[in-house]
């Protein structure tokens, strides 16, 4: 082939500067107390109350919302399967469009939406009916990640399962095999790999956001990714900011090898 | 006839495995010379080596006289036809022939004829404006020997061509393809896996195995003659049964002493442990007794017009295959005869090389 | 009965998925500044939007950032491609795995890693330090869409136009390079959407005084939303919408040809 190694040399460069010294530098930072001194302090700082107390709430919102998107997504991705629509790309169209809209204008909707003098309390209003406190509640920052990470969830599902040869299931049912069963031996252990990277591409930013804690849990509610913000943007602690980060990447590359153990085909599908 | 193409102990290794051990081999002017053999024999990497897609570690490659072996590619007076083809997919059929003619600058006016001629040559007649996935299969096939005959090459480079056809067509384009050698009048170089199409097509047929050159010969020397198992085994269906030289042209098959017309003169001398090779249809079925061997047919298959069959031997150590036009019942206990002539002398394999019988196809 | 309920579902999942900008998309023409009245038709929030040279400016640095990370990381990533092929296998998996790094990492650790990068070799923060970022994370797309594309079938059709006389540069730019075609724009298409899109390394890795249309909403709705902001919402909506039926559009086209032809 008419290619040489030295193509790359531009590309290497860029990961040196790119990504691995960054990394290093999030590595050195973290590991040094403000003197230059080495310390594990900002490590351990991940064990006190308050940002275990953030690193819990986070975890247990990232799950609910991965949940409830898997939930959705499911029967969705199935129904594109079959229906006409889907074939046609009409549906998954409709399906990537808001993707295409600012995630923050989308979170905003739903801040227009919940707010005290929102449209939601409009509408309640109008019929007579006390106004609700939505807003700053985990419901609505659980909300916000399931509007704004769906379309993440369908996507990969729906790929996969759109490829599944239509004569498995024929298969499965010449062999005897129910409804029910067809589904949960042929259907869904095929959509995992689809599953799988459906769950990365929802569970590690829910996990790790600070905009939609931000906007519609109104600087209350404190995820680990608003501590780590407000390190660097507030109180300018990289020091505590980086071992924090540190220690929250470890914990992200620690679920994602726990997901790929479901995943046969080694994470072939995650883009 | 003069030779054309020679290649001189061309040795070549990937990754530390051996490839090719040592291949001479001579082509001549005007020549079907077909390389025949199981798939990772090296039958594909000679051909390489031929069209400047792979360098020699040692051995030296000749064309016309001129040693080309660092020549590149793009400088070599052949053409490939490539194993499924290697069209150029966002090319028109017509842009596709015309490719190696706008490399050389040739006119316009001169690549719309030859490309005229070329389709015409190969059935495709009005062709040159369709998109390369709108073709089938074997008119891709046509494609790809248009697009290489119309630089005038002065061999031919066959990869397999007919390996992606189905069994009509490829009989089809065997024909076709001895015609077009015959019409242009070039050196055909034909690599393959199908005996049959070995056998039909060429004026010489170089069985390979493990990167050795097993046997060259005509057709009908590599089918009546094989020099060894391997190549009996590999052209056409055989029986391969040890036997010994018991006396000067005797020769003991399962337990039988029988005349054959190798003796050491040939090379086998008494004592001397052999392979031997019987065709299947060179068998005769007698009455039960009257053959030289007997034995129970324990299966039979209608094939077309003959009848296979296997045939047990009385002590169970054997099972001779079997070709026959009469019907015979399967229990049913024969005699068998062979005819001297019919029966093929070998040495056994000197080296493990020459013994690996690979049958991967 | 079946189909019902699976039209019932799609229509609850669209409804979710469109009513907030739908109601957004109502809110921008609405006269007054209220989200819960309507008071009448106006455009006065669009006018409002215009007038924003912070906007305006905010829409001129997305756009061209895109533009460039996604042409800087096209060219990097198509070379870093063709270098690869050329490579051991052992080396490429190595560079696969540092590529796939800022892809499988969280954004925000991304951000903050480029950040203290641009501290440490004093990059000053701005509009540069922000392209850096994008093109960064931009690579890995384009690596992934145009790598598939070279592979085994691509070597075959390069020896094939060797065999028929081309140069080495010929053939690549004849043949090999209209094989990658579809990749390289694929791969520049989805860098230029990620670029836009991107709020949170921008936001690690942008200076004061500049902004991107994320950041300069970021920092508006944490002042409190104007309705010029719906306004934006649409504008990028109906955007979004007209693109995509174009795209849909061709592609519908292009498939039906294919079908007829075939």
């Amino acid at each position: 082939m008419v290619a040489k190694k030295r193509f790359a040399t531009p590309f290497i460069i860029w990961i040196i500067a790119g990504t691995i010294i960054p990394l290093a530098s999030i590595a050195y930072y973290g590991f040094t107390t403000r003197e230059g001194g080495f310390t594990f302090s900002n490590i351990m700082a991940m064990f006190q109350h308050e940002h275990m107390q953030a690193l819990g709430l986070s975890l247990l919102l990232a799950l609910i919302s991965t949940f409830i998107c898997l939930l959705l997504a499911f029967p969705m991705a199935m129904i594109l399967r079959e229906s006409k629509w889907g074939k046609q790309g009409f549906l998954i169209f409709v399906i990537i469009l808001p993707m295409w809209m600012n995630f923050l204008l989308r979170t905003m909707a739903w801040q227009v939406l919940l707010e005290r003098q929102g449209v939601i309390n409009g509408l309640l209003a109008a019929v007579g009916l006390p106004r609700q406190e939505l807003m700053n509640t985990p419901g609505a920052i659980v909300l916000g990640m399931v509007y704004d990470f769906l379309p993440f969830m369908i996507l990969p599902i729906y790929n996969t399962v759109s490829k599944i040869d239509n004569h498995l299931i024929e298969a499965a049912y010449d062999l005897g095999a129910s409804k029910s069963m067809t589904y949960t031996k042929v259907i869904i252990p095929l959509t995992v790999p689809g599953i799988v990277s459906g769950i990365t591409m929802v569970f590690i930013p829910a996990l790790t956001t600070f905009v939609i804690s931000n906007m519609l849990g109104g600087g209350k509610i404190n995820l680990i990714g608003n501590i780590i913000e407000q390190e660097f943007t507030v109180n300018s602690n990289w020091y505590l900011g980086s071992g924090l980060s540190l220690v929250m990447m470890v914990f992200i590359i620690a679920s994602m090898l726990l997901l790929q153990k479901f995943d046969k085909t080694g994470g072939q599908n995650l883009i | 006839m003069s030779e054309l193409i020679r290649l001189e102990h061309i040795v070549k290794s990937f990754d530390d495995t051996m490839v090719l051990n040592g291949i001479d081999l001579s082509i001549a002017e005007n020549e079907f010379v077909t390389l025949l053999g199981p798939s990772g024999c090296g039958k594909t990497t000679t051909l390489r080596i031929i069209g400047g897609f792979e360098k020699p570690d040692e051995g030296r490659v000749w064309f016309d006289g001129k040693d080309i072996t660092d020549l590149p590619a793009n400088q070599r007076h052949l053409n490939t036809v490539f194993q499924n083809y290697a069209l150029f997919p966002h090319m028109t059929v017509g842009e596709n022939i015309a490719f190696g003619m706008r490399v050389k600058h040739k006119s316009e006016q001169y690549i719309k004829d030859k490309i005229k001629y070329a389709l015409k040559l190969v059935n495709l007649d009005g062709f040159q404006n369709r998109r390369i996935d709108q073709m089938s299969g074997g008119q891709q096939q046509r494609i790809a020997m248009a697009r290489a005959i119309v630089n005038e090459p002065r061999v031919l480079l066959l990869d397999e061509p007919l390996g992606a056809l189905d069994l009509k067509l490829r009989q089809e384009m065997q024909y076709e393809l001895v015609r077009l050698k015959k019409e242009l009048g070039i050196t055909f170089l034909y690599i393959t896996h199908d005996q049959e199409e070995a056998l039909t097509m060429s004026d010489k047929v170089v069985v390979m195995n493990n990167g050795y050159i097993q046997q060259q010969g005509t057709p009908e020397e590599i089918y009546d003659e094989p020099v060894n198992a391997f190549v009996a085994d590999f052209i056409g269906d055989s029986n391969i049964l040890d036997g010994q030289m018991t006396a000067e042209k005797v020769v003991r098959i399962d337990g039988v002493d029988y005349p054959c017309i190798d003796g050491t003169e040939q090379g086998f001398p008494p004592r001397l442990m052999v392979d031997v090779v019987i065709r299947p249809e060179d068998i005769d079925i007698v009455p039960y007794g009257q053959g030289q061997w007997n034995g129970t047919i324990i299966s039979k298959l209608f094939i077309g017009v003959h009848y296979e069959m296997l045939v047990q031997s009385e002590d169970g150590k054997i099972e001779w295959l079997l070709q026959n036009y009469d019907q015979h019942d399967v229990g049913e206990k024969i005699g068998m005869k062979v005819d001297p002539e019919n029966i093929q002398i070998m040495h056994k394999p000197k080296s493990e090389a020459e013994s690996a019988i690979e049958l991967d196809i | 009965m079946k189909k019902t309920i699976g039209r019932i579902y799609i229509l609850i999942i669209m409804l979710f998925l469109y009513l907030p900008i739908l109601t957004l998309i109502v809110l921008s023409f609405n006269d007054a500044k209220s989200m819960s009245v309507w008071t009448g038709f106006s455009l006065h929030w669009y006018e409002e939007l215009f007038q924003s040279r912070l906007m305006m400016g905010a829409i001129v640095n997305t756009f061209s950032i895109a533009i460039l990370a996604a042409l800087i990381a096209t060219v990097v990533g198509t070379l870093a491609v063709l270098g690869m092929a050329a490579m051991k296998p052992r080396q490429e998996n190595v560079l696969m795995a540092f590529n796939n790094i800022p892809m499988l990492n969280a954004d925000i650790v991304t951000g903050i890693a480029l950040m203290l990068f641009f501290l440490m070799v004093s990059w000053p923060r701005g509009y540069m330090s922000i392209l850096f970022a994008h093109t960064t994370f931009c690579i890995p797309y384009v690596i992934l869409s145009v790598r598939p594309r070279l592979n085994k079938n691509t070597d075959r059709l390069f020896e094939a136009a060797l065999d028929l006389g081309a140069s080495e540069k010929y053939a690549f730019r004849k043949i090999v390079l209209p094989e990658l075609k579809p990749g390289i724009m694929s791969g520049f298409l989805l860098s230029f959407t990620m670029s836009v899109d991107d709020f949170i390394i921008t936001y690690f890795t942008r200076g004061a005084g500049i902004n991107t249309i994320s950041t300069l909403i970021y920092s508006e709705v944490k002042i409190g939303i104007r309705p010029s902001l719906f306004a934006l919402s649409t504008i990028i909506f109906v955007t979004a919408l007209v693109v995509l039926i174009i795209v849909n559009v061709r592609q519908n086209r292009l498939d039906k040809e294919m079908a007829r032809s075939a």
